[in-house]
């Protein structure tokens, strides 16, 4: 520990102004004070300060997600080997998990980190913590067969273009991971859905032998057609409630388990990092919709109003969007009331995509997105009403 | 009496909490005031160095009305009058002499007040040198002597760590307190006297002045979130206050016609070798309250509580309005893997540390524990402010310079309890930012 102090303090001349490395100050920043919280002290004002920051902020996050980042590898593993047809053990699933992901995770934060150092060095402001969250998330919400240049690409726009131009961390107006999958989904929508997508074959010998063995169970249940019932189709093709609950099925790599997504929940809103309003709105929205929807079931109308909204809960990124992606602070509005808004009105949006839009199966980035571009305007809007009440003071 | 309870706030739990034993001081052998600590006072000093001075005499006056005047606390001789940058009057230390003169004032019975008229009463304050304890909300200048305020504010407890309790300097004094009232009911119609529901005064004479029985976290006690909990028309904004020990002043002064001098004050911290409540003198050093067998090496000394106070140096005086002492640990060592700590000693606002369960006083020291990054609107500063401002808003309004909308969200109604800056998980000196940009407001509206 001391030594290591020692190796900070002999290298820091070279940081520092006029040294051989001056550019490269925010990464020696970062690197030093990931180790060694800095010593300052309080000047003046409150002479005592908080020991919550940000770095411990994020570290509760990424904490969060681990379990479905480990799920996701063992899923995308079994899923890999299950493929082939031949048995599956823990650890080869986990082998091959790590195989897939491993790569892709590296290459997210490789190349995030890259753009982060470019642009702290040039603004001349700190590598935020907020990147190591952006840098995780990215690989889970990807498919798993996407190529490693793809995933160069994805997270180059969002750290960039998601957040880096408007001014780092704090000033991005968009979820940078998703901003990085929605460029992903435009650009290459061969590569981001469909049904052959979602199980890596290449290197295991098989091929997916029809469409359906490849398909993630909202490709399924939009497939079905007028008269037929969502919920018996998806049980036919092996995809109980309870299977969709845990997550040992194709699809992103780790957004399939709602069970583990909700341990991060619980992770996120008992330590209170993550907006516990916003999770609960999206579900209420999510299943208001459903429910309405319900009322309308019947002959003439798409199999998906008579489905039982329960099920868009489990099935595909809602659990992982609504819980990690939507109640990154930054993106979501500041006031407690809004965040209701914007919790509901993610819901009700996914559920609207997922059902009356039959280009896109999956809603949940999308409502995601759209409602980051309105939450400055909720927060306008609740932040007036509530001025209304107030007795100026002027 | 009506019964109050502030719900938004926040206690530090800091260890280094006083005991309950109240001890005199010895007379020390110098005193001083602080003009550059008192707000938006322009002084001007009517005394210089080696002038002889008794308890009482003018030592300086406030440029912006030369009426409202500051005496002596002490007998003897003026020592040394310390200047700062732009010679800003910071000290004027007297040098004690061991048999204090004192100046004499007009000494009134209760029914006279009764019957005076305000101007006269209100002459006699300020000859008293004692008008400029009344501070006119918001800003907490010296309140204007022809001003009839919709409100005085009496608050007697104050839970921001380490003050002195109500019934400490309260003890004996009902009947002092009681002729206090009746000066500041010749001043304003309605007269709020707030105390601490826990508080252990149960005398029945002195509980029937009460007005409001006050409860919750820090600053419930402070008179702007009480003015702001219970005003009912926006002229109320313009009430003024005063502490239990301010008032006491006056009323002795009125009563007795000598200058007062007496002031109790906590002096307590981690750091603090003995932590207790001293009974001195205003303007009393330091260094006489807090001996430098103490650590106060290692230690920040904070004069006004730990939230919303001022370093003072160890040579230094404790100013006029200060009732707290505070000796920190300075803080500012590194730490390894910070972030990564399960942290059961570390006091956090949030539940993202171990120490959710600890319900023991935890040290705290000077340290920022983090770096400053750009605000990412997790709202803790919303959670906390007592008076419902949207800090983390505000805070952008006024970067931007939109004053009008740092106005419409309550600016002013803020009460720099420092809550907002303490909680902030970007380390941004949200209190600072709020404060500068009120004080910038008053001024140019001066």
């Amino acid at each position: 520990m001391k030594a290591l102090n020692t190796i900070f303090d002999s290298l820091r001349k070279y940081f520092e102004a006029g040294g051989r490395l001056e550019k490269l100050k925010p990464l020696f920043d970062a690197t030093e004070t990931f180790f060694f919280i800095p010593g300052d002290v309080t000047k003046e004002g409150p002479h005592i300060r908080d020991s919550l920051d940000l770095k411990r902020y994020m570290s509760i996050v990424i904490i969060a997600i681990l379990p479905t980042f480990f799920w996701g590898i063992y899923n995308t593993g079994y899923q890999s080997i299950a493929s082939t047809g031949s048995h599956v053990s823990f650890l080869t699933a986990i082998f091959k998990g790590l195989e897939i992901v491993l790569p892709m995770v590296i290459v997210s934060y490789g190349v995030g980190f890259f753009w982060e150092t470019i642009f702290a060095s040039v603004r001349k402001h700190n590598i935020s913590e907020g990147f190591l969250v952006t840098g995780l998330l990215f690989p889970l919400i990807l498919p798993p067969t996407i190529s490693l240049w793809q995933v160069a690409l994805g997270i180059s726009f969002g750290v960039v273009i998601g957040k880096e131009i408007f001014g780092g961390t704090g000033k991005n107006f968009m979820n940078p991971a998703l901003t990085g999958r929605a460029f992903l989904f435009f650009s290459y929508p061969v590569s981001m859905s469909g049904d052959s997508i979602w199980t890596v074959t290449k290197g295991t010998g098989a091929h997916v032998v029809d469409a359906i063995s490849g398909a993630t169970p909202l490709s399924l249940s939009a497939l079905s057609g007028p008269g037929m019932d969502i919920s018996s189709s998806l049980t036919h093709a092996g995809y109980s409630m309870m299977k969709l609950f845990t997550g040992l099925y194709p699809g992103c790599v780790g957004e399939t388990s709602t069970l583990l997504c909700l341990v991060g929940a619980v992770i996120l809103v008992v330590t209170g990092v993550a907006n516990y309003r916003i999770i609960l709105g999206g579900v209420m929205g999510l299943l208001g919709i459903g429910l309405l929807l319900n009322l309308f079931a019947g002959d003439g109308h798409s199999p998906w109003f008579s489905l039982n909204p329960v099920y868009h809960l489990v099935m595909g990124g809602f659990a992982f969007g609504i819980i990690y992606m939507a109640t990154d602070p930054v993106s979501a509005p500041g006031m407690n009331s809004s965040r209701w808004i914007y919790g509901i009105l993610i819901g009700a949006l996914t559920m609207a995509i997922r059902v009356f839009n039959p280009a896109y199966p999956e809603g949940v980035m999308l409502a995601i997105l759209f409602m980051n571009l309105l939450s400055p305007v909720i927060d306008h809007f609740v932040v007036d009403f509530r001025l209304t009440k107030r007795m100026p003071n002027v | 009496m009506i019964s109050l309870t502030i719900k938004k706030g926040y206690n530090l739990n800091v260890s280094g909490q006083p005991s309950s034993e109240v001890s005199d001081l010895k007379k020390p052998d110098r005193v001083a005031l602080l003009p550059g600590r008192i707000l938006f006072i322009k002084p001007k000093l009517l005394v210089k160095e080696g002038d002889e001075v008794n308890i009482g005499t003018p030592l300086f006056f406030d440029k912006r009305d030369d009426r409202i005047q500051f005496l002596s606390p002490g007998g003897g001789t003026v020592q040394k009058i310390h200047f700062g940058p732009r010679r800003v009057i910071q000290e004027i230390v007297i040098h004690l002499s061991d048999k204090e003169k004192k100046e004499s004032f007009i000494a009134f019975s209760e029914n006279q007040i009764n019957a005076m008229d305000r101007t006269d009463l209100v002459k006699a304050i300020l000859n008293g040198g004692l008008w400029h304890v009344l501070k006119a909300l918001p800003f907490r200048d010296t309140a204007a002597p022809e001003t009839i305020p919709p409100a005085i504010w009496v608050c007697l407890d104050n839970n921001e760590p380490f003050h002195p309790a109500s019934h400490m300097y309260l003890d004996g004094k009902t009947g002092l307190f009681r002729f206090g009232l009746a000066v500041l009911k010749r001043l304003s119609e309605s007269v709020c006297v707030s105390v601490a529901t826990e508080s252990p005064i149960s005398d029945d004479k002195f509980m029937e002045m009460v007005t409001h029985q006050v409860s919750g976290p820090y600053p419930a006690h402070d008179p702007g979130v009480l003015v702001y909990h219970t005003k009912t028309h926006q002229l109320d904004n313009r009430s003024w206050s005063v502490t239990g020990q301010d008032l006491l002043l006056i009323a002795e002064l009125l009563k007795t016609g000598v200058y007062p001098i007496e002031r109790l004050i906590t002096v307590a911290g981690s750091l603090a070798h003995k932590k207790y409540t001293a009974r001195t003198r205003i303007g009393a050093p330091v260094a006489g309250l807090m001996p430098s067998e103490d650590h106060v090496a290692q230690a920040r000394i904070v004069a006004g509580g730990v939230l919303s106070g001022y370093t003072v140096s160890h040579d230094s005086y404790v100013g006029f309005y200060e009732t707290a002492l505070t000796a920190l640990p300075k803080g500012g060592e590194k730490e390894f893997l910070g972030f990564a700590r399960p942290g059961i000693k570390k006091h956090s606002y949030s539940r993202t540390f171990l120490s959710v369960f600890n319900r023991k006083p935890l040290d705290m020291d000077c340290g920022m524990h983090g770096e400053e990054r750009a605000c990412v609107n997790c709202s803790s500063c919303a959670n906390v402010c007592p008076v419902d401002i949207l800090p983390q808003f505000t805070m952008k309004a006024i970067h931007a310079g939109e004053v009008e909308e740092a106005l419409d969200h309550g600016l002013l109604d803020c009460v720099t309890c420092g809550l907002c800056s303490y909680v902030c998980p970007s380390k941004i000196e949200l209190s600072t930012i709020l404060e500068n940009a009120k004080r910038d407001y008053y001024k140019e509206s001066m």
